[in-house]
């Protein structure tokens, strides 16, 4: 049902973008979305203080908590080497775009910048695909293979947008996992991007 | 890291202020914050010139460029955590789709 909302949202506001739609309500939201993230944020927090020893269970992963990050970033450069491969691109330009990890506003302008309009286009159109589709496979991840995968589609973004999907479908200790992993991430993402394109 | 600063007042609000009557309402504030997130995503996303053009022009390298890191990342994860982490199954996993 919340992926069926979450549909008609992003639906309903294409829609209001692409045929200009405005009005009071509109602008007010389009204009205050660091105000809206900012309440989520601390709602995801009274949802993690509401659990009691959750922080413990956290410290007992030690080095472990690296895992998850590091198989992000490592399957994401896989994955740029392999469409360098499929679709002729130069390596460092194909693994700068996947090195995004779903921070599709810093990949695209990033890559428009500092290659070409034309990658900094597709490096925004995937990264946001990667969080546009993260909303629908979190709950058949969380299913079908374990809950930690749910953070891995996710990449850079498992701490804010779709922080919430996840602690819908799976539990207030992987999302502090996902938070500690999208902090790791997006401060991995610019410096990824830089050097894979100091490589071309 | 302002979010996460938030985010810190939120976990000791939720620790030592917030009642656990109010988890519920508190989850449907997460649920309404996120399809606001996702109405302004849509709207920018509308009002980008060109969007529909890059979209159909650049659409197929652009989903591979989404779908085989995002997959490798997901295979990654899953052989690191199920070799090296406790999966501890919660009873609060997938509770959603089982319902």
């Amino acid at each position: 049902m919340i992926v069926v909302l979450m549909i008609v949202s992003l639906v309903l506001g294409l829609a209001c973008g692409l045929f200009d739609i405005e009005n009071i309500l509109i602008s007010t939201i389009s204009q205050n979305t660091d105000l809206v993230l900012y309440i989520l944020m601390f709602s995801v927090g009274i949802s993690i203080g509401m659990q009691k020893g959750i922080l413990k269970k956290i410290r007992e992963y030690h080095f472990k908590i690296f895992i998850i990050p590091l198989g992000i970033i490592l399957g994401s450069l896989l994955g740029g080497l392999i469409c360098s491969a499929l679709l002729g691109i130069p390596t460092g330009y194909a693994t700068a775009i996947t090195s995004g990890m779903g921070w599709y506003s810093l990949a695209g302008a990033t890559i428009s910048k500092l290659a070409d309009a034309e990658l900094g286009s597709i490096a925004f159109m995937s990264n946001l695909m990667r969080e546009i589709f993260s909303f629908f496979v979190i709950p058949f991840l969380a299913l079908h293979l374990n809950q930690y995968t749910c953070i891995a589609i996710a990449g850079a973004t498992s701490e804010d947008t779709t922080l919430p999907v996840i602690l819908k479908y799976t539990n207030e200790e992987t999302v502090v996992l996902s938070v500690f992993n999208g902090m790791i991430c997006s401060f991995f993402v610019p410096i990824l991007i830089s050097f894979c394109l100091n490589m071309v | 890291m302002g979010i996460l600063i938030v985010m810190c007042i939120g976990i000791l609000a939720g620790r030592f202020l917030v009642s656990p009557r109010l988890k519920k309402g508190n989850e449907y504030v997460s649920i309404l914050c996120t399809f606001i997130l996702i109405f302004a995503m849509g709207v920018m996303l509308g009002k980008k010139e060109n969007f529909i053009e890059e979209l159909s022009s650049l659409g197929l390298s652009s989903f591979l460029f989404f779908l085989i890191p995002a997959g490798c990342s997901i295979g990654a994860v899953y052989f690191l955590t199920k070799h090296f982490m406790k999966n501890e199954e919660s009873e609060s996993c997938g509770k959603e789709l089982e319902e």
